[in-house]
This record gives C-alpha cells, sequence and structure tokens, in this order.
C-alpha cells in the first residue's frame, strides 16, 4: 500500500480513491478526485490555480523549506519487516506530523499578524472618531456607563450598537 | 460466402456501435454550451468492439489493425483482453502483411479499468500487442508503457519485454 500525492493538488491519495492517468511517454499522473482530474483536462497549469499547494508554495502562503518534510521522502525499497521498527515509525508519523502542522500554522500565523494588527488599530481609531454616529454626544456624557472603556475591545461596539437596535 | 458474412458482421457491429456510441454532444443543446463541451472534451470511453481501430506496439510489422472480435466480453474487450484482429496498415517486409488475421492483446485502453485496490488507471489510447494462439507475442519489441493486468492474465513475455509497466 502506498499513499500517493494528487498531481494537481498535492494531497494524498488514498488506496481505493481517484484515477490514474498513464500517458504514452510513461509519465503517471495521479489525481484524488474527479475535480483536479477536470482541471487537468483543461489543462490548467496548476501552479496558476489558486486553491492547490503548488500555488501556495510558490506564492510563499504555504511553509516550503523545513526539517519535518526530509521524512516523507519517497523510499522505493521495501523494508524487511521489524515488529520494532514499524511501532516506532507509527509513532514517529504521529509526532512528525503534529509537529509540521503546528510549523504550518506558525507560518501562516506570522504571515497574517501585520495585518491583524492594523485592523485593530483601525478599528479602534474609528471607534474614537465616529462614536457619535451611534450613539449621541449628550448621552455619552449625562450616563457614563454608556462610554466604553479607554481599553478596546473589538466586540464591545457590537454589544453598544445592540443595545440602540433594541 | 465470405462477402456476405462480412457484411452481415459489418450491420450487426454498426448496430452495436450506434448503441454504445458516446452522446455526449447532444443536438437539442445551446451553442453556448456546445463551445463548452467541446472544450472539455467530455467522452465517455466504452470498450474496444468489432471495427475498433488500434495502434500495434510492437515490432512485428502490422501498424494498424482493426478489431474483428473481443473474445470474453458481452459488451467488447478492456485492457488486458484478447481479441481477434485483422491487419489493416503494416510496414513492407514485416512479419505480418496486411489482411493477415491474429490473435491480439490491449495493452492500452482509453476506457479506465478498475484495479483491485479500487483505483482507475487510463491510458491515453487503444494499442495491442499481436499473439499468435499460443499467447506468445509475435514481435521482438514493445512500446511505450503496459498495465500491470497483463500479469494476471499470463502475458509475462510481453511484462519482460516492455520498457515501462504502469
Amino acid at each position: 500500500m502506498r499513499l500517493e500525492k494528487c498531481w494537481f493538488c498535492s494531497s494524498t491519495v488514498y488506496p481505493g480513491h481517484g484515477i490514474q492517468y498513464v500517458r504514452n511517454d510513461a509519465k503517471i499522473f495521479r489525481f484524488c478526485r474527479s475535480k483536479c482530474h477536470k482541471n487537468f483536462k483543461m489543462k490548467r497549469n496548476p501552479r496558476k490555480v489558486k486553491w492547490t499547494k503548488a500555488y501556495r508554495r510558490l506564492h510563499g502562503k504555504d511553509m516550503t523549506q523545513d526539517s519535518t518534510f526530509e521524512f516523507e521522502r519517497k523510499r522505493n525499497r521495501p523494508e524487511r519487516y521489524d515488529r520494532n521498527v514499524t511501532e516506532n515509525t507509527l509513532k514517529a508519523i504521529k509526532k512528525i506530523d503534529k509537529v509540521r502542522v503546528d510549523r504550518e500554522a506558525r507560518h501562516i500565523a506570522k504571515r497574517l499578524k501585520p495585518k491583524k494588527a492594523q485592523l485593530q488599530r483601525e478599528a479602534a481609531r474609528e471607534l474614537e472618531q465616529s462614536i457619535s454616529m451611534v450613539k449621541a454626544p449628550g448621552a455619552l456624557l449625562r450616563d457614563p456607563s454608556l462610554t466604553l472603556p479607554v481599553k478596546v475591545k473589538v466586540s464591545k461596539p457590537e454589544t453598544v450598537d445592540n443595545r440602540m437596535e433594541e | 460466402m465470405a462477402a456476405s458474412n462480412s457484411s452481415k458482421l459489418f450491420r450487426v457491429g454498426l448496430s452495436i456501435l450506434g448503441g454504445l456510441s458516446n452522446n455526449a454532444l447532444g443536438a437539442s443543446r445551446p451553442s453556448s454550451q456546445l463551445a463548452d463541451m467541446d472544450f472539455l472534451s467530455q467522452q465517455t470511453r466504452t470498450f474496444i468492439q468489432m471495427r475498433t481501430n488500434l495502434k500495434v506496439v510492437d515490432n512485428s510489422g502490422a501498424k494498424r489493425v482493426m478489431c474483428i472480435q473481443a473474445l470474453k466480453g458481452k459488451k467488447g474487450a478492456r485492457l488486458g483482453d484478447v481479441i481477434v484482429a485483422s491487419v489493416k496498415e503494416a510496414h513492407v517486409g514485416g512479419k505480418v502483411k496486411k489482411g493477415d488475421v491474429h490473435y491480439a492483446v490491449v495493452v492500452r485502453a482509453a476506457m479506465p479499468r478498475g484495479r483491485c485496490d479500487g483505483s482507475e488507471v487510463k491510458f491515453d489510447d487503444n494499442a495491442v500487442v499481436l499473439i499468435n494462439k499460443q499467447g506468445e507475442p509475435i514481435g521482438t519489441r514493445v512500446f511505450g508503457p503496459v498495465p500491470h493486468e497483463l500479469r494476471k492474465k499470463k502475458h509475462l513475455k510481453i511484462l519482460s519485454l516492455a520498457e515501462q509497466i504502469a
């Protein structure tokens, strides 16, 4: 049994799934589902199709270089069955997967961090400046409980709006 | 007598073809959809049956061959099956001449064939290797990829001659 990679989207093809297309130059294309197969038949380049791993890796959206990828290289020599080795391999696979997923998540979070900070700052500034569109300035002075605390939380304006609408 | 027999076969063949031919482009579809269908080339590939032209991928001397009979299978032959074929085009001075009738085994078929692990394989074209009654290939070389299915059908000589096993 061997877990292959889909040629188009680079997801794993498990046994029993997908179609294998053998071209006359003996190049084998494996597809995980008909979506990938149909895109291939349309002669789309996976490096230009946004949802594929090829595009994401090319445009720096996903992690490209990592030591966890070294473990997944293709090995063509069958190993003699050794129970301990198999057991350790299975445990290692779990651990390596966890590490890899964590690292990928961190990569994506790092990529999105500057934007998130900017959004927060913009939201805070909008709150200060445009609160008068939501509540009358007089109301804020009269009833201090209606004013927002100095430390701005993004969820607060929503509750203010809800009370107004009620 | 032979002529009338062949004409009867021809008519029978035509009716089978009419029943099983792909109805991808119906006349009732609007023109824009037709253009899409052309582009996507949605073809339902079918069996190899009487009057099917096949490419010959060994060095027996034949170039193109037409299927006369698919042994085994009511609807036609698939990947790995043996057919009876008549040589339509041949190289000059080859082992077979135009008009010879031979057995042949299908080594590449455009119709997807299910593998025992649940996946499907399909090739780019329909190709055969000419064999004799005992199942041994007439030629000495085989070109292009061949499938695993030949092992189960006991065409081991062809597998050993092949340059790539799909």
